[in-house]
């Protein structure tokens, strides 16, 4: 007997009708749900994000059907991953009938859903089917049973649960009883290509044929309705997210990563800097509220909230979205709230795990700047302070300008003003040009480069804060001022390669740096190290250390720079315990965004939180990278009790030890 | 109401002082300028009782000296000040109080103004004299280091800061002048939109000889950095010695301890 | 050569630092003569001529009636110098005095050099050398850089009356606020850092600071970690000082705290660690450790 079945069986063909006519209710219904959430979207500020479509296209599709940032969290991801496509195989399951049966057969005459073919098709989708309902099981003991810590659950998720286990099971029973009163008897060979359906079937071999009619009547068109229902409720519950995170992937910020706007501040036409209201964002960043899914997943992550401070860059993100969709002339700002948006760090681990592809650190940037460009306000009256000396002597520590080379007195640097041939222009940016403890590093830098014999060059008074802290607090202005000074002089003295020290000034200069016309290429040192060490420019003799390396976030997650500091360090004798939270996961040190000037007062030490993770992992040593978490951890491990048994030290340092010469 | 701001542009004071050429004030090179502090807290009042009047005052900033001083003006300007007065003197450091006190009130004696804001003093010469020189060649109602300020029908009602921390309160009426102390107000941080504003407000131009008919009455003969106080003294050994030693170096170096 | 002393008299009490002016007047050198605008129960012990004018009539503040008092007093005595304490009566009045004498007026005096007055200037960085080029010169001195005199005697009292002013109405004196800590206003600041070791030792770095008059401080980590409150932080995310006097215990340096801290006049650091930042800008290192030199030190202070 040939392995197929007769579609519309039991329903007959004069289903299709109305069976269509629901379709489209269901479709027009979904459509015109989103057709009403246009004009909200619209309410935002032009931007393309439709350039480079088909790589665009490409993106969405890979990232949508891999599942692979949602895997990225493996627990959830799993279960959300299999359920999307066991769900989706009974789709294109269902497509397929819908295929045959309505288009194929009575226009072309060609049946396809037979033979080999069919009985593969029947038991793919039972397994999915199958997979479907249980990892529907899975995600709702996870949420009604687990109760993840921050995982709040609404309406919606009750009837999304709800609806999808319906349509699941309504599938499972009606083709239970399809089978029990056809294939179970007619065609055992084939209803073994159905596992589940024959075990369901099995159920109702009690059943006379008219009884079984009757149900399966009854469960064909509850199961359609169920899904037809489905279809209408995306864009009016969490089930927007289908359609909205998809599309999210499709409007994904290809530019480089961490890029802010630049403000054009030449136009005179332009009255309000930063985001007062949602109509001063982007249509994108109301858009990204729709395509939130509360996964909270940022949340986990945001150094801020893991230290009791108000922000979670979730409710940020949906503030927004309520905002535009209920109150749209409300105050961002103060819906928001100050303590709110003050406390980002900027760290970026939000965005980096977000499985929607949500920008979320520069909506806060542009509320920032609507606070601090229109209205003067600071998070703290020392943040006060520093803007002001950064305006006079281009650091925050108010110390002369004058001053900013005089640590590299009496070492192998050559003063730009003095003699510009140089091999690469040293920035030495504002920790490493006036804190004693990151001079250390600026120092070892220096001679680590005259043991390769390159020549390095460094501005000296010349030389200003890249602008880069109050950029990162809103503050445009100041940061455009003192990068075109710096952009000026660099530029007036040919420069070839820049390095820095500072993976702050290292982005800055390298990439925000480009939109002010300055195209010099830029390296953090820890890869010019490592690169002068692959060339044999540079060699080591290993001594031994034990150590855990933390990632600074624009090292990391901005410079995606991970494998080569653990590279250098481990060439240089380096035992390497990693910290729980590494790599792209890393854990802020609590100076970025400009927090490096600000005060930390609400909630617990961030640096102290971070200083405790690498206590944990036993080594006695802690290497970092970065002048702002250098700073924040000698000071951490002083707060946090464990001076002692954990040192802090450069990368540099460690190196600039073990140099051979 | 007519209302004047003396503002004067001085070096950071972290800056590294060196004397000039004549040896009588500071060299310009490596020096970092900005605003007097003392005087953005009289911008900043001036500007709060604009808030208060409404359009019925009008700021006018004013500021000697050479051409850098223009920065400070725009920053009056930008935190809200109407209009700037650049009386322009490339040898303004050179002139004496009483010199200053003499173009400021040559330039506002027929200009109506009602109230004049000054700083208390400049953080880099600290006569804190110029302020009440001007009155009193204004005849103003004048006074000084106020730590409080209030309007209303024509009465200023200051509150002045005494030593110890103690207030004194005093009304006067206009016209008048008044000199600021630090911690009268918060000094606003411009906005974006009033630093572009503040590029197109009028900056007026004035060549000091048109104000200037007084000779100085005191001269710097010299200007020079103090002798070292301790230039790092290192105390180590006995803890009572120690002890010993360092509340002698303070009873000569500081005069906290007698 | 002669000078005219203005005392000061505030809230029905002769002000100490107007002893200070004898002692000025005895670096000068010359005669004197004095100048009060207080009541007749507090004169000075002081042997020369007084002129007193009643402040029940006067005014303890009226600068306008008290210059005017003082030109009555220059009329008679014709001194080559008047001179006041650079306070906020002094630097008040003094200009007014010098502009109705056309005389040269030198503020803040601290120090007398070749023929000129050594003032400071630039936050104390630098000192000028001024010269009143006038034959009479109105002077300020600053407090505390002179030492106070008692000279004794008995005065010869010659009464002034003045009536005007001009339309100036003292309406009376605030006390000060009884405010937790105003770091920012401190002479003088003992901060504690990491190197006290632990909470229950801060008490000892505290008395320091009350046997010298002062406010206690902190660095970030001793408030981070609670020790001391956040409104006694010392440094850019805390508060910036200025005191004439600074002793950092047990705090190693870093930038926060430096560039919080540097402007104080004179610095002391205590720190067992010889080549701590902080040593860089102390004025006087003692290498030691704080919670042996502090007590000691507290002791001989409050001795």
């Amino acid at each position: 007997m040939e392995a197929t079945r007769e579609i519309y069986w039991n329903v007959g063909h004069g289903v299709v009708w109305p069976m269509y006519l629901f379709a489209i209710v269901a479709i027009g219904i979904c459509a015109w749900g989103f057709w009403l959430r246009l004009p909200v979207y619209r309410l935002g500020k032009p931007l393309n994000r439709l350039d480079q479509l088909p790589r665009r296209v490409a993106l969405m599709v890979r990232t949508m059907l891999s599942q692979s940032q949602v895997l990225r969290v493996l627990e959830p991801g799993c279960l959300h991953a299999l359920f999307f496509w066991g769900f989706g195989l009974l789709f294109v399951g269902t497509l397929l009938i819908m295929a045959q049966a309505d288009f194929s057969q009575p226009l072309l005459g060609v049946v396809f859903l037979k033979g080999a073919f069919y009985e593969l098709y029947s038991l793919v989708l039972d397994v999915a089917g199958l997979a479907a309902l249980l990892m529907l099981g899975g995600l709702l003991v996870r949420r009604f049973f687990g109760k993840p810590a921050g995982l709040e659950t609404i309406r919606d998720d009750y009837v999304v649960h709800a609806l999808l286990f319906a349509i699941l099971m309504t599938g499972f029973v009606a083709e239970g009883v399809r089978m029990s009163a056809s294939e179970l008897a007619l065609n055992p060979e084939l209803a073994r290509f159905s596992p589940v359906g024959k075990l369901v079937g099995q159920l109702f071999l009690g059943l006379s044929a008219a009884e079984l009619s009757l149900a399966h009547k009854l469960l064909w068109w509850v199961h359609f309705i169920l899904a037809m229902g489905f279809i209408a409720a995306i864009p009016f519950t969490k089930l927007r997210h289908i359609f909205a995170t998809s599309a999210n992937y499709l409007f994904a910020d290809l530019g480089p990563k961490g890029g802010i706007v630049t403000i054009n501040l030449e136009d005179e036409s332009i009255e309000q800097f930063g985001a007062a209201k949602v109509a001063d964002l982007t249509w994108k960043d109301i858009f990204d509220a729709d395509a939130c899914t509360s996964c909270k997943r940022c949340q986990d992550r945001c150094p801020a909230w893991n230290t009791e401070k108000p922000l979670s860059p979730m409710k940020v993100v949906q503030q927004i979205g309520e905002v535009a969709f209920g109150r749209p002339d409300a105050s961002l700002c103060e819906t928001v709230t100050e303590d709110v948006l003050w406390a980002c760090t900027t760290c970026r681990a939000c965005q980096e795990i977000c499985p929607a592809d949500i920008e979320h650190v520069n909506k806060i940037i542009e509320m920032r700047r609507n606070l601090t460009l229109m209205e003067g306000a600071f998070p703290g009256d020392e943040v006060r302070t520093a803007i002001n000396n950064f305006e006079v002597n281009g650091n925050p520590f108010g110390l002369a300008y004058a001053a900013r080379g005089d640590w590299s007195d009496g070492l192998p640097v050559q003063l730009m003003a003095q003699d510009p041939d140089v091999d690469i222009l040293y920035f030495v940016g504002c920790y490493a040009s006036f804190d004693k403890r990151n001079q250390d590093v600026a120092k070892n830098f220096v001679r680590i480069c005259s043991a390769a014999g390159i020549r390095v060059g460094i501005l000296g008074k010349e030389e200003k804060c890249c602008g880069e802290p109050p950029r990162k607090l809103g503050n445009e202005y100041l940061y455009q001022q003192m990068a075109q000074e710096n952009i000026k002089i660099i530029k007036g003295y040919g420069v070839k390669k820049i390095v820095t020290s500072c993976p702050h000034c290292c982005n800055t200069l390298g990439r925000d740096y480009q939109d002010l016309g300055f195209d010099v290429p830029v390296e953090h040192y820890t890869t010019y190290i490592d690169r002068l060490l692959a060339e044999k420019r540079l060699t080591l003799k290993p001594e031994q250390f034990e150590f855990t390396y933390h990632d600074s976030c624009y090292v990391g997650r901005y410079l995606d720079i991970f494998e080569e500091p653990r590279k250098v360090l481990q060439a240089a004798g380096g035992r390497l315990t990693e910290m729980d939270k590494s790599g792209y996961d890393s854990f802020c040190c609590s100076a970025g965004g400009g927090r490096i000037l600000a005060e930390e007062k609400l909630g617990s030490r961030i640096n102290v939180a971070r200083v405790g993770m690498a206590h944990a992992t036993g080594a006695p040593l802690l290497v970092s990278n970065c002048p702002f978490c250098l700073t924040m951890f000698e000071d951490g491990i002083k707060t946090g009790g464990c001076e002692g048994e954990l040192r802090v030290r450069d990368l540099a340092e460690i190196v600039a030890e073990r140099l051979t010469i | 109401m007519k209302i004047l701001i003396c503002v004067k542009q001085v070096p950071d004071m972290e800056s590294r002082f060196k004397p000039d050429n004549a040896g009588v004030w500071f060299s310009d090179t490596d020096l970092a300028f900005r605003m007097n502090e003392y005087d953005e807290y009289a911008v900043e009042q001036a500007v709060q009782l604009r808030e208060q009047l409404g359009d019925a005052a009008d700021l006018t900033v004013l500021s000697i000296g050479p051409d850098r001083i223009v920065e400070a003006l725009k920053k009056a300007l930008a935190m809200g000040c109407d209009r700037a007065v650049h009386i322009q003197d490339p040898a303004a450091a050179l002139k004496d109080p009483w010199q200053i006190a003499a173009i400021i009130a040559a330039f506002a004696k027929d200009k109506g103004f009602d109230l004049i804001f000054t700083g208390l003093q400049s953080q880099d010469r600290g006569s804190a004299q110029v302020g009440v020189t001007v009155a009193e060649r204004l005849g103003f109602a004048c006074t000084t280091t106020l730590v409080g300020f209030a309007f209303a029908d024509g009465v200023i009602t200051a509150k002045r800061e005494l030593e110890g921390g103690v207030k004194g309160v005093v009304k006067l009426r206009t016209p008048a002048l008044v000199t600021c102390q630090l911690g009268l107000n918060v000094p606003r941080y411009p906005t974006l939109p009033n630093i572009m504003k503040s590029k197109k407000k009028e900056l007026v131009t004035i060549p000091v000889a048109d104000l200037l008919h007084e000779e100085a009455l005191a001269v710097t003969a010299r200007f020079y950095p103090p002798a070292k106080k301790g230039g790092g003294i290192v105390l180590e050994g006995d803890v009572g010695d120690m002890a010993e030693k360092l509340i002698a170096i303070l009873k000569e170096k500081t005069n906290v301890l007698r | 050569m002669k000078a005219l002393l203005i005392c000061e008299y505030r809230e029905g009490k002769l002000l100490d630092s107007s002893f200070e002016l004898f002692g000025f007047a005895a670096q000068l050198g010359g005669e004197t003569a004095l100048l009060l605008v207080g009541a007749e129960a507090q004169l000075p012990a002081y042997g020369g001529p007084l002129y007193l004018a009643d402040a029940a009539e006067c005014g303890e503040y009226n600068p306008d009636l008290h210059k005017q008092l003082i030109l009555q007093a220059v009329a008679k005595e014709n001194p080559d110098y008047i001179v006041f304490v650079h306070s906020s009566y002094g630097w008040d009045l003094a200009p007014r005095v010098a502009a109705r004498l056309k005389a040269a007026q030198v503020s803040e005096v601290i120090g007398l050099t070749d023929g000129g007055f050594e003032v400071g200037c630039c936050n104390a960085k630098m000192r000028r050398t001024v010269k009143p080029t006038t034959a009479q010169a109105v002077l300020t001195i600053q407090a505390g850089a002179f030492p106070a005199q008692q000279p004794g005697g008995t005065p010869q009292i010659q009464r002034l009356v003045a009536e005007g002013g001009n339309g100036m109405e003292f309406v009376g004196y605030e006390p000060a606020e009884a405010k937790d800590v105003d770091l920012t206003r401190a002479e003088v600041i003992v901060s504690a850092g990491r190197g006290v070791g632990k909470k229950e030792n801060v008490p000892v770095i505290a008395a320091l600071a009350r046997a010298l008059g002062g406010e206690l401080g902190a660095s970030r980590p001793v408030v981070d970690a609670g020790w001391v409150e956040h409104s006694h932080q010392v440094g850019t995310t805390g508060q910036t000082v200025s005191p004439k006097l600074y002793v950092a215990c047990g705090i190693s340096g870093a930038i926060q705290h430096l560039a919080g801290m540097k402007k104080a006049d004179f610095i002391v650091a205590i720190n067992k660690d010889k080549d701590a930042p902080i040593g860089e800008i102390a004025d006087v290192l003692v290498v030691a450790d704080v919670l042996q030199f502090v007590p000691a030190l507290t002791a001989k202070v409050a001795r």
